[in-house]
């Protein structure tokens, strides 16, 4: 066993799979509370990774910033989850509340619709370029180890963040009135209304708590793998949506779970797999296609009962 | 149930998207153009007028916009020149491909029938892509239409005899830049171990064969592996790629993917490894990850005003991969005055125009006179230039 490759493999699969974790509590959220595949939340996370660069080279760029890189950071981070909070219920607000009484098709025409409408707007506003957020000269591009444990220090950054966003998250949802809100509104929505919940301000805060979280994924993108651009929203989005399959979509551990499978099985199957970074994609989709044929509701999702 | 089946619909989705992804990355529609059907359009007599029609193929969007867009920049430039100081002007009619996205080999075809039925359109430049170049064999055959690509290397589109007076290019086939790379690699470097990994795109597969079949030839030791173009991460292949190795050779397209691998595989302290790209990462931004990369390009003309002007109006880039595209619509663009002498054309004469293409080295921003073989190929051009970079950009060694 190449214990050295295991660990770095590790590493690669847990940064990749909190990022895609991420992403899969935004598809989780907005299915628990609308059940509605909303197909834009990658593209929002590409706008959260573009917000993030834009911050940073206002704030003086990776050289010469203006506060200490700590600083900059986290304005990079919080601006970005603020910008995609608003844009997603935006989106919600113009996209898809017109249609929340129409058939389920039409919500996911208009999701696929705002999809393409975001990334060519990306490639209109932004350019076709890619934007390097040269993460070296701005935390460094030093490697820490523990042992045969190498990682670096946007990695850590990224899990340590990644885990904070979601326990903050499942502690919102679970002890806050909004989020009591929000699981009365997933259970039943025209019960909620009937008992007073705010139905159209939950939805709306829902939208801006996974489009938050895409954003912030976006900044953790850039900022490990150095470039971004208009189309990164395509892969990473169908990924997010795998892991909130797989993971039992609506759960939020779920997308949590799923996130991390997904992304320490893409690096396990590139490692290990013959020409595995070449089928990584084939990999990951064969994994869900047999956790849905196991466990069709998901890892961690309740199949929905139905009173005949 | 419904929760069930909506979960199962969702996967279905999902499942679909993946594979119209994965078939998009391997389709390689090979299939044997029919003999050309041409309608009237190749023998019908289009009025040239004051302002005559290139019909401009390119990746203006999806996952290869970033290259595309330096290709419409460098026809754009050529046009532009060209409108300054000449009575009659060219317009360019643009039909964009999505080189890469899912859809890619049908919007190419899409665009195709568009400038196969645009009455005005005499002569075509691109498409950017050796598969899109496959795609739309028939449409542009059968309207009639010769096409010029800056960009599709595989060797195999002017040998099979499928588009012969038809297509031609102004970049040398994979088959003459492979051959400058594992040269280098095996007398020169004399590396044992080489790492190589291709985009899964037809251009970089071709290339990655290419070397790979030579350098297993002459014993070197060989290990083969691919990356999609979405992909940004590459820390999982980095981690497999073996300490000793002495060079990965990536002949990608997109420069700054290669500039994200250059950096991420300096993160986990294999950056002293060599790099060696192709002409699709000859740029600074490639270059930039320092001084142990190298590459190969074809040979611009290092003193050419052309090249001066473009950087002048693109803030000091050059773009170097949409360089043959500016060679490509010079070539139709002078084919299309040629056949225009009287005040109409035809396609065919266009495609005749062509054909016996002369334009001096002098003129021409790649370094050599454009003059096309019976393959649609440069005759003039048979050697890739070496590069090596300094830190900033490249500048040649000797090969």
């Amino acid at each position: 066993m190449n214990w050295s490759l295991f660990f770095d493999l590790t590493v690669s699969g847990l940064t990749l799979g909190s990022l895609y974790a991420l992403i899969a509590l935004g598809y989780s959220l907005v299915y628990g509370i609308l059940k509605l595949l909303n197909f834009a939340h990658g593209d929002v996370y590409m706008i959260g990774a573009f917000i993030g660069w834009y911050v940073l080279h206002a704030l003086g760029g990776p050289l010469n910033p203006t506060f200490t890189g700590g600083v900059v950071l986290l304005l990079m981070f919080i601006i970005a989850m603020l910008g995609c909070g608003v844009l997603g219920v935006a989106i919600e607000r113009f996209a898809y509340r017109p249609l929340r009484n129409a058939p389920r098709i039409a919500p996911l025409i208009s999701a696929l619709g705002v999809s393409i409408f975001l990334q060519n707007s990306a490639l209109l506003v932004f350019g076709a370029g890619f934007r390097d957020y040269d993460t070296f000269d701005l935390i460094g591009v030093k490697t820490h180890n523990i042992g045969q444990l190498f990682f670096s220090v946007p990695q850590l950054l990224t899990v340590i963040t990644s885990i904070c966003l979601m326990v903050a998250l499942t502690v919102f949802v679970a002890r806050s009135r909004l989020g009591k809100a929000m699981r009365s509104t997933s259970f039943d929505r025209e019960a909620a209304s009937m008992m007073g919940i705010d139905v159209d301000r939950v939805i709306s805060v829902t939208f801006f708590i996974g489009s938050a979280l895409a954003g912030a994924a976006g900044v953790m993108f850039g900022l490990v793998f150095g470039q971004i651009y208009h189309f990164m929203g395509f892969i990473a989005g169908l990924k997010g949506f795998t892991a909130a399959v797989i993971g039992g979509i609506g759960s939020i551990p779920g997308a949590m779970l799923g996130g991390l499978i997904v992304g320490l099985g893409e690096s396990y199957a590139t490692g290990y797999l013959p020409q595995g970074s070449t089928f990584q994609n084939l990999y990951v989709f064969a994994l869900l296609i047999l956790v849905i044929l196991v466990r069709p509701s998901g890892l961690l999702g309740k199949a929905a009962l139905q009173k005949v | 149930m419904r929760r069930r089946r909506a979960t199962a619909v969702a996967a279905l989705l999902a499942l679909c998207a993946a594979l119209a992804v994965v078939a998009a990355a391997y389709a390689t529609p090979e299939r044997a153009a029919a003999p050309a059907a041409q309608s009237g359009s190749d023998a019908a007599l289009v009025k040239c007028g004051k302002t005559r029609t290139i019909g401009f193929m390119a990746p203006v969007t999806g996952p290869a916009a970033s290259i595309g867009i330096q290709q419409v920049h460098w026809a754009q430039y050529y046009v532009s020149t060209y409108n300054k100081t000449h009575k009659t002007k060219f317009k360019l009619q643009t039909e964009d491909t999505q080189l890469g996205a899912p859809t890619g080999t049908a919007e190419a075809l899409k665009g195709a029938q568009a400038l196969a039925g645009g009455s005005s359109v005499l002569g075509v430049v691109g498409p950017a892509g050796s598969n899109e170049i496959v795609g739309v064999t028939k449409s542009l055959k059968d309207a009639g239409l010769a096409w010029v690509s800056g960009s599709s290397t595989r060797t195999t589109l002017t040998t099979d005899g499928t588009r012969t007076g038809y297509m031609f290019r102004t970049v040398p086939p994979d088959a003459v830049q492979g051959t400058t790379a594992a040269n280098y690699i095996l007398n020169k470097l004399k590396y044992k171990r080489v790492y190589i990994i291709d985009d899964q795109e037809t251009y970089s597969t071709g290339l990655a064969d290419a070397v790979e079949q030579k350098l297993k030839a002459a014993g070197v030791t060989v290990s083969r592996d691919g990356v999609s173009q979405q992909q940004s991460d590459f820390s999982s292949l980095i981690a497999k790629i073996a300490r000793d190795t002495q060079l990965v050779y990536i002949p990608w397209q997109l420069p700054p993917k290669g500039q994200a691998f250059g950096n991420q595989m300096k993160a986990a302290g294999k950056g002293s490894i060599k790099l060696m790209g192709a002409d699709g990462l000859y740029d600074s931004s490639f270059a930039s990850v320092g001084a142990h990369v190298y590459d190969t390009n074809f040979p611009l003309n290092p003193k050419s005003k052309i090249i001066a002007g473009f950087k002048k109006g693109h803030s000091g880039d050059g773009e170097y991969f949409g360089a043959p595209t500016y060679a490509a619509t010079q070539v139709v663009g002078t084919a299309i005055d040629r056949a225009c002498k009287k005040g109409s054309a035809t396609r065919a004469t266009v495609r005749a125009a062509i054909r016996s293409t002369n334009i001096p080295a002098a003129q021409s921003l790649i370094g050599v006179a454009l003059r096309f073989n019976r393959n649609g190929d440069l005759s003039t051009l048979h050697k890739f230039g070496l590069y090596k970079s300094n830190g900033t950009d490249f500048v040649p060694i000797a090969g």
